[in-house]
C-alpha cells in the first residue's frame, strides 16, 4: 500500500543523464529540477532529442540518472537496487507507450491484468478491477481479443487500462498519440483528460504535437536536455523537500 | 503458474520455428531410443544365444586349470564330477548341469589330417540344458549305444576333410599320461556355429569317447544352467558360500559374463557407438534449440523491456524463457517417444534382416527392444537439455537494459 503524502509526488533535483554514442558523450539531461503533484495533467514538450523521453524514463525508474536525486512521495529512490526499482515501477507508475507495447500472446483482459498478477493481487480483486477498467475504456466486448485483433486506438485504450489497473501514483505516457490518426489520438487524449478530471489520475506525457500540448494544464518545455519553461495553469504549492528514506525498508 | 501459462503461449507464437525445434528433438529422441533399443535387443539376444550355445550360466573348473597351463589333457580336470553335478542339481535355481572335456588333436580321413578343437559332451544332458546346435546335416550325438564312437564336425572342417555322414575318421590326441592315442569315430552329423573359424576347426563327440581317447575319467568343466540369467550372480554367491558342496575343494566358478568374450566385445563396441551417436544428437539438439531460443529473445527485446517496465523482475524474465525451453523439451520428447513407440512396432513387424557380422556366415533379425527405462531416460534427458539450452538466451534477455529494450527496433 502506497502511503499518502502531502508534498509533491515526484521530485527531481539536478538530474543529469549522459549517454555514450560511440566515442561521443551525449548529455541528454542537464540538471533538471522539477516537482510533480498529484492530479496534474502535464505535457513534457520539446523537439526530438530534447530529453523528453529520457526525463520520463528517469521519473518512471526505467532509467537511472548519472547525477541528481529522484524522490517519489518524498522518499529518495535514486540508489535503489534493480529488483526494488521493479517493485517501484509496478506500485507507483502506469506506463503508456507510443507503440502500445501490449504482450501479443495475452488477451486484452490479460494485458490489463498483468501488472496485478506480478504483484500478487488476489484473483477476485484482479477481476473486479480489470472488468471495471474494460468498461471504463469501452472495451468490455473485446476482453478476449488479442492485440493483433484490435485497432490502434483500441490497443492504446488497453494500454491506458493496463496503466491504471494498479492505481498508480502517476501514469507516464511517452508520445501516446504519435502512432494514431488525429481522430483516434484525440479520443485517447479525451479519455486521459476525462480520467484526470473525474478520478484525479495524474498524467505526465511527452509530446511535440501542438494540439495536444494545448490540452495540458501544465507544460514543461525541454530543449537540449534543459528544462526551459514550466507553464502552469493553476498549481501553487509549497517548496518541496527531498527526504532521503529507503523505499520499502 | 502465471509464468508457465505465459511461456506456454509463447511456445506457439511462432509455430513454424517451434515445429522445426520439435522436429529436431523428435529426431534426436527417436534416434536415441531406436539405437538404444536395437543395441539392447542385440545384447539380450547375444547373451541368451551365448548361454544357450554352450556357455551356460556358470562354469566350474579346478583352480589349477584356471591358474596353470596343462602339459597334458585333463591334467587339472575335475575328478568327482558326477557327485558335484548331483549336488549342484539339488540347489535352488539350478535347472541342469553337464560336464565337458576340452581337448585338441588331429582328425584324419586317411589321406588328409586337420587340427581340431574338440569337446566331449553329454548329449542327453545338453538337451536338458537346452543347448542348441545348428545341425546342417545328419543326426545329433546320442549317448553311445555301441562300441563305435560318434563325432559331429563343423561344416567347414567336414568340407576340408571331404567327410560325409557315415564316414569313419580317425581322431588322434595325447593322453593324460602324454602318450599318443587314436580312436576311430563315425561321422553322424555336421553343424554350424555361425563363426567361420570355429566351423573350420571344431568337433564334438560323446564325453565317454573323449575320456576314452584321453584315457582319463576326469572332465574339464561342469556347466550349470539356471532358471533365469538374472539369477546368475545370486546363485554364484550362494554356491560360493556353500564352497560348492562336499566335492568342491579346489574348484572355482566363472559366470557366463566372464567367459563371453565375444558378447563383451560387442557390448563394448555398441556402447561406444551409442555414446558417439548420443553425443552428436545432444550437440545437435542443444545448438538447434539454443539458436531458436536466442532468436526468440532477439525478436522479443521490446516485449522484454515492456515486461520489465511493468515491474517484472529480471529473474522472472529468465524464468519465462527457461520455462519455454522446458515446455518445448516436454513437448518434443513426448512426440519423440510416441514416434519411437510406433516405429518400434513397425520395425519389429517388418521382418528386416541385418547382414552377417564379421566372421559370421549368417545375418540376424533387425529388432528393437521396447525398454521403458530407456524411454524415461531419453524423455528426461531431452527436457533437461532444452531447459539448459534455454539458459544462456534467457540470461541474455533478462540482462537487457529496459531503456535499450524499449527502444529496440
Amino acid at each position: 500500500m502506497i502511503q499518502t503524502h502531502a508534498g509533491p509526488i515526484i521530485q527531481l533535483r539536478d538530474i543529469e543523464r549522459r549517454y555514450r554514442l560511440g566515442k561521443t558523450a551525449v548529455l541528454a539531461l542537464r540538471g533538471v529540477t522539477v516537482d510533480f503533484w498529484s492530479g496534474e495533467f502535464t505535457a513534457i514538450a520539446g523537439p526530438s532529442g530534447s530529453g523528453k523521453t529520457t526525463l520520463l524514463n528517469i521519473i518512471g525508474c526505467i532509467d537511472k540518472p548519472n547525477g541528481g536525486r529522484l524522490a517519489l512521495r518524498g522518499k529518495d529512490v535514486t540508489d535503489q537496487p534493480t529488483h526494488r526499482l521493479a517493485s517501484l515501477r509496478n506500485q507507483y507508475f502506469g506506463f503508456i507507450f507510443q507503440t502500445f507495447n501490449l504482450i501479443p500472446v495475452l488477451t486484452a483482459y490479460e494485458n490489463i491484468e498483468y501488472p496485478l498478477v506480478i504483484n500478487g493481487t488476489p484473483k477476485a480483486e484482479r477481476r473486479r478491477r480489470v472488468e471495471e477498467l474494460l468498461v471504463r475504456v469501452g472495451l468490455a466486448e473485446h476482453r478476449r481479443h488479442r492485440p493483433n485483433e484490435l485497432s490502434g486506438g483500441q490497443r492504446q485504450r488497453v494500454a491506458i487500462a493496463r496503466a491504471l489497473v494498479n492505481r498508480p501514483v502517476a501514469v507516464l505516457a511517452d508520445e501516446p498519440t504519435a502512432n494514431l490518426d488525429s481522430r483516434t489520438g484525440g479520443e485517447i487524449l479525451d479519455l486521459m483528460s476525462e480520467l484526470n478530471e473525474s478520478q484525479q489520475v495524474t498524467f505526465l506525457f511527452s509530446t511535440h504535437d501542438a494540439s495536444i500540448i494545448s490540452r495540458a494544464r501544465r507544460v514543461l518545455l525541454m530543449a537540449d536536455g534543459i528544462l526551459q519553461e514550466d507553464e502552469r495553469a493553476s498549481f501553487t504549492h509549497a517548496a518541496p523537500v527531498i527526504v532521503p528514506v529507503a523505499v520499502g525498508a | 503458474m502465471k509464468f508457465l501459462a505465459l511461456a506456454f503461449r509463447n511456445v506457439f507464437r511462432n509455430s513454424r520455428r517451434t515445429a522445426l525445434t520439435l522436429l529436431v528433438i523428435t529426431f534426436g529422441a527417436t534416434a536415441l531410443i531406436l539405437a538404444g533399443g536395437f543395441f539392447l535387443y542385440n545384447y539380450e539376444g547375444l547373451r541368451e544365444t551365448s548361454i544357450r550355445n554352450g556357455l551356460g550360466h556358470l562354469q566350474i573348473y579346478t583352480r589349477d586349470h584356471l591358474d596353470k597351463s596343462e602339459e597334458h589333457p585333463l591334467q587339472y580336470g575335475i575328478n568327482h564330477y558326477r557327485e558335484l553335478q548331483e549336488w549342484l542339481e539339488g540347489r535352488p535355481h539350478v535347472m541342469a548341469t553337464t560336464a565337458q572335456v576340452d581337448f585338441v588333436g588331429l582328425i584324419s580321413n586317411g589321406e588328409k589330417s586337420e587340427a581340431f578343437l574338440g569337446n566331449g559332451v553329454e548329449p542327453d544332458r545338453e538337451t536338458l540344458l537346452g543347448f542348441s546346435l545348428n545341425l546342417k546335416e545328419g543326426e545329433p550325438l546320442s549317448e553311445e549305444s555301441s562300441d563305435a564312437g560318434q563325432v559331429i564336425l563343423g561344416t567347414l572342417l567336414a568340407k576340408s576333410l571331404n567327410a560325409k555322414v557315415g564316414d569313419v575318421l580317425t581322431v588322434m590326441s595325447t593322453t593324460t599320461d602324454g602318450a599318443l592315442n587314436a580312436i576311430d569315430v563315425k561321422v553322424v552329423g555336421m553343424y554350424s556355429t555361425g563363426i567361420k573359424e570355429y566351423d573350420a576347426r571344431s568337433i564334438r563327440m560323446p564325453l565317454q569317447s573323449a575320456q576314452h581317447l584321453l584315457e582319463s575319467d576326469r572332465v574339464s568343466k561342469v556347466i550349470v544352467k539356471l532358471d533365469a540369467t538374472r539369477n546368475t550372480e545370486m546363485v554364484r554367491d550362494e554356491l560360493a558360500a556353500a564352497k560348492l558342496g562336499p566335492y568342491g575343494a579346489g574348484l572355482e566358478m566363472k559366470t557366463w559374463q566372464a567367459l563371453a568374450t565375444f558378447y563383451n566385445q560387442v557390448v563394448s563396441l555398441y556402447n561406444s557407438i551409442f555414446v558417439f551417436v548420443g553425443a552428436i544428437i545432444v550437440i545437435l539438439v542443444v545448438l538447434s534449440s539454443s539458436n531458436t531460443m536466442m532468436m526468440s529473445v532477439y525478436e522479443r527485446v521490446r516485449e522484454i523491456g515492456t515486461l520489465m517496465a511493468l515491474g517484472t523482475r529480471r529473474r522472472q524474465v529468465l524464468t519465462i524463457f527457461v520455462l519455454e525451453g522446458f515446455l518445448i523439451g516436454v513437448l518434443g520428447a513426448t512426440i519423440g517417444l510416441a514416434v519411437s513407440y510406433g516405429l518400434i512396432g513397425v520395425i519389429n513387424h517388418a521382418g528386416l534382416m541385418m547382414p552377417p557380422p564379421p566372421s559370421f556366415n549368417k545375418g540376424f533379425p533387425l529388432l528393437v527392444k521396447f525398454v521403458p527405462e530407456l524411454f524415461a531416460a531419453v524423455f528426461f534427458m531431452m527436457v533437461a537439455l532444452l531447459t539448459v539450452a534455454a539458459l544462456v538466451p534467457a540470461a541474455r534477455g533478462s540482462r537487457l537494459e529496459i531503456v535499450d529494450a524499449l527502444g529496440h527496433v
